[in-house]
């Protein structure tokens, strides 16, 4: 059935367990950092801003590779963070994953946040609230387009496979339980091999995936304010 | 007027009554950049009256009220609130004295949310964090009563039928009228409303000028700002003439509108003044 | 700080075994945390000890490592991270003191890696060897040959498409080391460097009809996704010795990184070149044909394991002064000894 071969099922889920867990602390922390910043690149003006975001937006297309390749050379024993012991962890894995992650959600939803009025600002100020009143606002206001944002970090973390593959690992223990092997990377040992159906399976799954987040974030996203409550 | 026949608000953080609540501007000057929009200016707002701030378009009315809301701080002048310099005061003390002001926009405001959830937004921001949460993980789960008190707020601009709707389905005028009761809800000292019926049609011109009334008969300070002098003289007890950049003439309202001092101010009151 | 922060994220990377075993509902033991450690020592902290092995895609894509690896386990109480890469990689990471044993097959890299001190103790532990396969129609004509030279040469004549790993790999290594032989500097649109894996490459050299070097392992376990066949067998089946494939298994050195697993690394090591771990060697199958050719066993002394390939074993003898020793005792031994 699938064409999946040889693989058995620990193996499935536990590898779209590792895929499912890595993207999505990786889009978590992604948000913790890059929320703030949007909303702080958003409505503050200073010097150098429109070089800030075109960092910000050149930042989506840095190749997962050369991220990888960088966090390797941090985590590395013989690196300055060698002490940790992270190389070849889910964690090192989170960490190139979030630093891919970020400039995506940071971009699309500074976007979403910039085109909250400025009158929707100016009376929560005026309702009594704080400056993190006033951003929270924001978000709520900014939810469709934040939602698309932390989709679209998602997506490029959980189908990213160069970077995952160079500080992971791509390790699986001999019961078959993954430790840093994702979806995407147990595509490249099935292209590696030759079993082309098997890592196309692998891919149907990977895309089944991704398309059941689209489907729950669309869902959350949709939701009318009227109808969220009573 | 005492604070004694205040219905709206047992809910919120306002503050005592005992507290003098004039609102008082001295010497305001302001401008973005080239040239001063507001120069000089000094006008006060007691508690329990209406002053209607008149002038044409473009006089900065706006910009004042926003200096009275506390949005920026003026270039000169003071902003005084119970005889305290607003600015002179710690971030935290103003934040206090901030909320203690309420203020209606000229333009649409309304959240993308319900007119309730609109109307308690400024309930809730004033409580704790922890209450905050506690109340967001309710309301997610399940239903949740809209507080007595903005259920008042909404009757009071005559509103409350629509109390769930989605506030991005309102009429301009509902939707004007529900922002002052978001404005409301706090239990506010001070009401500030920028062209608050400018647009609409004479039904809800109605409701909100009621509204005013009732919140002056309540002991709130409230400022209008118009351009609409047969509104001024329908509502206000005193009235503040801004022309070029600075008020030319302020007193009772009847005063002015009989009697103006300035010759400009008669003309404009006669609408034969043109800008 | 350092310390709390290295614990809260060994606490993550827990709760990730956790949760995974948890949703697998398999009962492995949870591998790092604050228990015991073992008798025999090494740096990580739980009753499992872990060891990292970085090595070749061939073994792992061959599956041989999943047959090996699990009896080892079961036999140190270990868990072995397997690190599938290119011979090139494998090293780079084992000298970045990232893995703590490497399995690889090139060499001219291991004993470079051995000179400059990141690898000790290296055991010879298998061998199998090179095949250069093609499309059935064989355009070079080279089937039959039995020189791999002359092969590569009739090839760049005929400017057969020719398809190279081109990844820093085993095979790459020996690839470029034929046609340094042949006398040939391979280019031109008809040599195509791909910086994929074996399979990868088998599979691309079948779709453009190209000639590959393949190790014959991964060619049996991926012939029947493929079109090719063998046109230069290697010296299994009376080839050249030139294509011969030998593989080692080198632990890292613990004096240059003192945190690897030296003690479970000599273990892998140990249990790759006994007679058990060379019996699951000589008894692993893929299509029915045996992969490797254990060959650590001897009776026999068989040096030229541990010293470099090209060693003449001139300058030590006892009677010659040996500077390197000299040194170490007047750096090492007290004055008053
Ligand atoms: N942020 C700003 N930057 C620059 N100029 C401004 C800014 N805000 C207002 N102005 C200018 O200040 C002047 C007064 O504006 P303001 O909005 O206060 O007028 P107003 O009296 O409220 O007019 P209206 O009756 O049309 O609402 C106008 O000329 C306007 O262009
Ligand atoms: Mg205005």
């Amino acid at each position: 059935m699938l064409g999946l071969g040889d693989l058995n099922l620990t193996y499935l889920v536990s590898i779209t367990f590792v895929s499912l867990y890595v993207s999505t602390l990786a889009v978590l922390f992604s948000a913790a950092i890059g929320l703030p910043t949007a909303l702080a690149v958003g409505f503050r003006d200073f010097r150098g801003k429109s070089i800030v975001t075109s960092v910000i937006s050149t930042g989506m297309g840095f190749p997962s590779v050369v991220v990888g390749l960088v966090v390797l050379l941090l985590l590395s024993r013989s690196g300055p963070f060698g002490e940790f012991e992270l190389l070849f962890t889910p964690e090192a894995m989170i960490l190139s994953q979030t630093v891919l992650a970020l400039p995506v959600l940071v971009s699309v939803s500074l976007s979403a946040i910039q085109s909250v009025p400025q009158d929707l600002r100016d009376a929560a100020f005026a309702t009594g609230a704080t400056p993190a009143d006033v951003g929270l606002l924001v978000i709520r206001e900014a939810r469709y387009g934040i939602v698309t944002a932390l989709l679209a970090a998602y997506g490029r973390a959980i189908s990213e496979v160069g970077s995952v593959l160079i500080v992971g690992g791509n390790i699986v223990f001999s019961d078959s339980t993954s430790f840093t092997r994702t979806l995407t990377t147990a595509i490249t040992v099935e292209a590696r091999k030759g079993n082309i159906e098997t890592g196309i399976a692998l891919g149907v799954i990977l895309l089944a995936l991704v398309l059941s987040v689209n489907a729950l974030g669309a869902r959350f996203r949709d939701r009318t304010p009227g109808g969220e409550r009573q | 007027m005492t604070d004694s026949n205040r219905v709206v608000g047992h809910e919120s953080v306002g503050e005592s009554a005992s507290v003098e609540t004039r609102l008082t501007a001295r010497g305001l000057t302001h401008g973005f950049g080239d040239g001063a929009i507001l120069e000089d200016i000094s006008i006060t707002v007691e508690p329990g009256e209406i002053l209607a701030v008149v002038g044409p378009s473009g006089t900065g009315k706006t910009t004042l009220f926003r200096l009275l809301a506390l949005f920026e701080q003026p270039d000169s002048g003071t902003v005084e609130v119970g005889g305290e310099d607003v600015w002179a005061m710690p971030d935290e003390q103003r934040l206090a004295v901030r909320r203690r002001i309420g203020m209606g926009f000229q333009t649409r405001s309304l959240f993308s949310t319900t007119v309730a959830d609109n109307v308690a937004y400024g309930l809730r921001v004033r409580q704790s964090w922890r209450t905050r949460l506690r109340d967001a993980v309710e309301d997610a789960f399940g239903q949740t009563e809209p507080s007595p008190t903005v259920e008042r707020a909404l009757e009071t601009v005559g509103m409350s039928d629509k109390i769930d709707r989605d506030a991005r389905s309102l009429s301009a005028g509902e939707a004007q009228r529900v922002a002052i009761a978001r404005a409301l809800a706090p239990d506010p000292d001070v009401l500030l409303l920028d062209e608050p019926t400018s647009n609409l049609d004479p039904r809800n011109t109605a409701a909100i000028e009621s509204a005013m009334r009732e919140a002056r008969d309540r002991g709130i300070a409230v400022a209008l700002a118009t351009h609409d002098m047969q509104q001024a003289q329908r509502v206000s007890d005193r009235t503040a003439v801004l022309l070029d950049s600075t008020c030319i003439e302020s007193g009772p309202t009847d005063r002015v509108f009989e009697t103006p001092s300035d010759d400009r101010v008669r003309r404009f009151i006669e609408g034969k003044l043109v800008y | 700080m350092a310390i709390q922060r290295r614990r809260f994220l060994q606490a993550a990377g827990v709760g990730a075994i956790l949760g995974l075993s948890g949703c697998t509902g398999d009962s492995s033991p949870p591998q790092a945390g604050e228990g015991e450690t073992t008798a025999s020592g090494g740096t990580s902290g739980g009753a499992t000890q872990e060891l990292t092995l970085a090595t070749t895609t061939s073994t792992y894509d061959t599956g041989l490592l999943d047959a090996i690896n699990p009896v080892f386990e079961e036999k140190f109480d270990a868990r072995v991270k397997t690190i599938p890469q290119g011979t090139g990689a494998a090293i780079e990471t084992a000298r970045n003191g990232d893995a703590d044993v490497i399995l690889v097959h090139a060499r001219g890299a291991e004993d470079e890696f051995l000179e400059e001190g990141y690898g000790v103790n290296r055991r010879d532990v298998m061998f199998n060897d090179f095949v250069v396969v093609g499309p059935a129609d064989d355009p070079a004509g080279i089937n039959g040959m039995s020189s791999a030279t002359d092969a590569f040469a009739a090839i760049s004549d005929a400017e057969s498409t020719f398809v190279s790993r081109g990844d820093d790999s085993g095979t790459n290594k020996k690839e470029l080391l034929i046609w340094d032989a042949a006398g040939v500097s391979p280019a031109g649109k008809w040599y195509r460097e791909i910086g994929k894996g074996m399979g990868d490459t088998l599979v691309q050299a079948d779709q453009s009809g190209a000639y590959t070097l393949s190790d014959r392992g991964t060619y049996l376990a991926t012939k029947d996704n493929v079109d090719l066949e063998i046109h230069v067998q290697g010296p299994l089946k009376d080839g050249p010795t030139i294509l011969k494939n030998p593989y080692g298994v080198i632990p890292v050195n613990p004096a240059k990184y003192p945190d690897v697993n030296y003690p479970l690394a000599m273990a892998y090591a140990g249990f790759l070149t006994s007679p058990e771990g060379q019996e699951i060697i000589s008894d692993y199958t893929a299509n029915g044909s045996q992969l490797f050719f254990p060959n650590a066993l001897s009776e026999s002394p068989q040096f030229d394991q541990y010293v470099p390939e090209d060693y003449d074993g001139g300058n030590t003898s006892a009677s010659v002064s040996d500077p390197q020793f000299e040194q170490w005792v007047s750096e090492n031994v007290p004055e008053d000894f």
